[in-house]
């Protein structure tokens, strides 16, 4: 533990406020961004740090990737729709220097935050009001969408987070 | 005829939407019809029935109109989008918010993009008939194929039914094999691998622990068929052109192609169709398409019976 802790402090300083997402799998950082699309979101907010440690020791996990933000509190539906990609992850809250732990749940119905893979579904049309939703079929780890019944296999979830 | 709350009131989405007594009791009450032909004429008079169709249609679009006429509704509508406000821009939902605001009863439509028809009942509280959406599904056509196949052998369990042609993107190979799902039938599925039926319909399908397999060639599997239903390359359907050139004509159902067929087999065909189906089986016993096109205009005068209340 001792050894987990300097090896972090060396690489990062604690936060006040913001996440940390733990127990990603090494070398999949990129992925976690990517779902959460901070770059977008920083441009949004420039006062949120996003620092992204590769390759660290992990009890559990052997070797790990982390993403820590800074002042920004990452949605539990988007954890949860990164624990269909990587079911290991965790969120470590952080609310004025205090840590709470959130265990990401593969949702039953995920609304508005995903593209429907068939280009030709009526949620991809141009002008219409209507938010994309799919139900997940755990057994299979697939995502259905629920107007034009395709199937999206989990780990291709982030190549389909809205923009 | 009764009115059946599993009917009543509800959406026509999809042919998985219903269970096989449902299905059944509508097949029962399409037998009546036909045995009494105009005994639901004007049943539902005083209705409006709003005929939105954003993809050309001749056929379905004619047998829900005459349906709705001799039911003794008012029909109002589009059979294709040109020269309505849609060629303008106007999307799904508000069209449906106008023609709702026109007082139509129930809605039947014809999209091409596939959820259309979910999204439009989404929009209004009255009732929204599939008349097909997309690559997806066509409800209604396929409670017509199940009602010709049981009205030529008087039942399905226990048939092989192979079903020919574009399944990736033909609706009623899709939302038949669904139909078939709430019997106990065993399927083939021929096409080109590239048209092979859809991942979604064969998820569903091994959900249910239907047997089913896949065929390239309709003539390993000719012999074994009680029911052969061929549908049409979908041209408009397919994005790359060179896909297109590659299939068409290499699913053509002649009597060459059926020489090893069962004498009991019966082809079906939701029509219209182009060259996947000679005409020279047209006078042969295995043609069951013309019954079965002719099964369109009671069923669907039934379904609009059975989901808008006619009857007591």
């Amino acid at each position: 533990m001792a050894e987990k802790q300097r090896e972090e402090r060396m690489l990062v300083r604690k936060i006040e406020e913001g996440a940390v997402i733990d127990h990603i799998p090494d070398w999949k950082a990129e992925t976690v961004a990517k779902v959460l699309r901070l770059d977008r979101l920083a441009k949004m907010q420039p006062n949120i740090s996003v620092a992204i440690l590769q390759n660290v020791n992990s009890k559990s996990l052997g070797r790990k990737d982390l993403v820590k933000i800074d002042k920004w509190h990452v949605d539990e539906k988007d954890a949860d729709i990164l624990s269909l990609v990587f079911p290991t992850i965790t969120v470590n809250y952080v609310n004025e220097w205090k840590v709470s732990k959130y265990h990401p749940k593969v949702p039953d119905v995920i609304e508005g935050r995903i593209k429907c893979p068939e280009v030709l579904c009526i949620t991809n049309a141009q002008r219409e009001p209507v938010v994309p939703k799919f139900m997940t079929l755990k057994r299979g780890r697939m995502l259905q969408c629920v107007y034009c019944d395709s199937l999206l296999d989990f780990d291709s979830v982030p190549d389909h987070v809205r923009s | 005829m009764r009115k059946d709350s599993d009917f009543l009131g509800k959406d026509v989405l999809s042919i998985r939407d219903y269970k096989r007594d449902q299905l059944e009791r509508l097949f029962h009450s399409v037998e009546d019809l036909e045995k009494s032909p105009n005994s639901l004429d004007g049943l539902l008079k005083g209705s409006l029935a709003a005929l939105l169709f954003f993809e050309p249609s001749t056929r379905t679009y004619s047998s829900f109109q005459i349906a709705a006429s001799t039911l003794g509704m008012q029909v109002t509508g589009f059979a294709s989008p040109a020269g309505s406000s849609v060629s303008k821009g106007e999307t799904l939902h508000d069209t449906i918010r106008m023609f709702e605001g026109y007082g139509a009863d129930c809605f039947v439509i014809r999209h091409p993009m596939p959820g259309a028809a979910r999204y439009a009942a989404e929009t209004t509280d009255k009732p929204v008939i599939n008349a097909g959406d997309g690559s997806r599904e066509h409800p209604t056509q396929a409670m017509i194929d199940l009602f010709a196949i049981r009205k030529a052998f008087g039942k399905l369990d226990g048939l092989k039914v192979g079903i020919l042609g574009d399944l990736k993107y033909g609706r009623t190979a899709s939302s038949l094999a669904y139909g078939l799902s709430n019997y106990d039938v065993e399927m083939i599925f021929v096409a080109p691998e590239a048209l092979q039926m859809r991942p979604e319909v064969q998820h569903f399908l091994k959900q249910r622990g239907i047997t089913f397999k896949s065929e390239k060639d309709l003539r390993n599997v000719v012999g074994e068929l009680d029911v052969l239903y061929v549908t049409r390359i979908q041209k408009e359907r397919i994005p790359d052109p060179t896909e297109f050139e590659k299939v068409k004509g290499m699913y053509q159902v002649n009597l060459e192609t059926l020489k090893e067929a069962k004498p009991s087999l019966k082809v079906l065909h939701p029509l219209p169709r182009v060259d996947e189906l000679a005409a020279e089986l047209d006078a042969t016993n295995f043609a069951d398409y013309f019954v079965q096109a002719a099964a369109g205009l009671p069923l669907r005068m039934v379904l609009m019976s059975l989901v808008l209340g006619g009857g007591s």
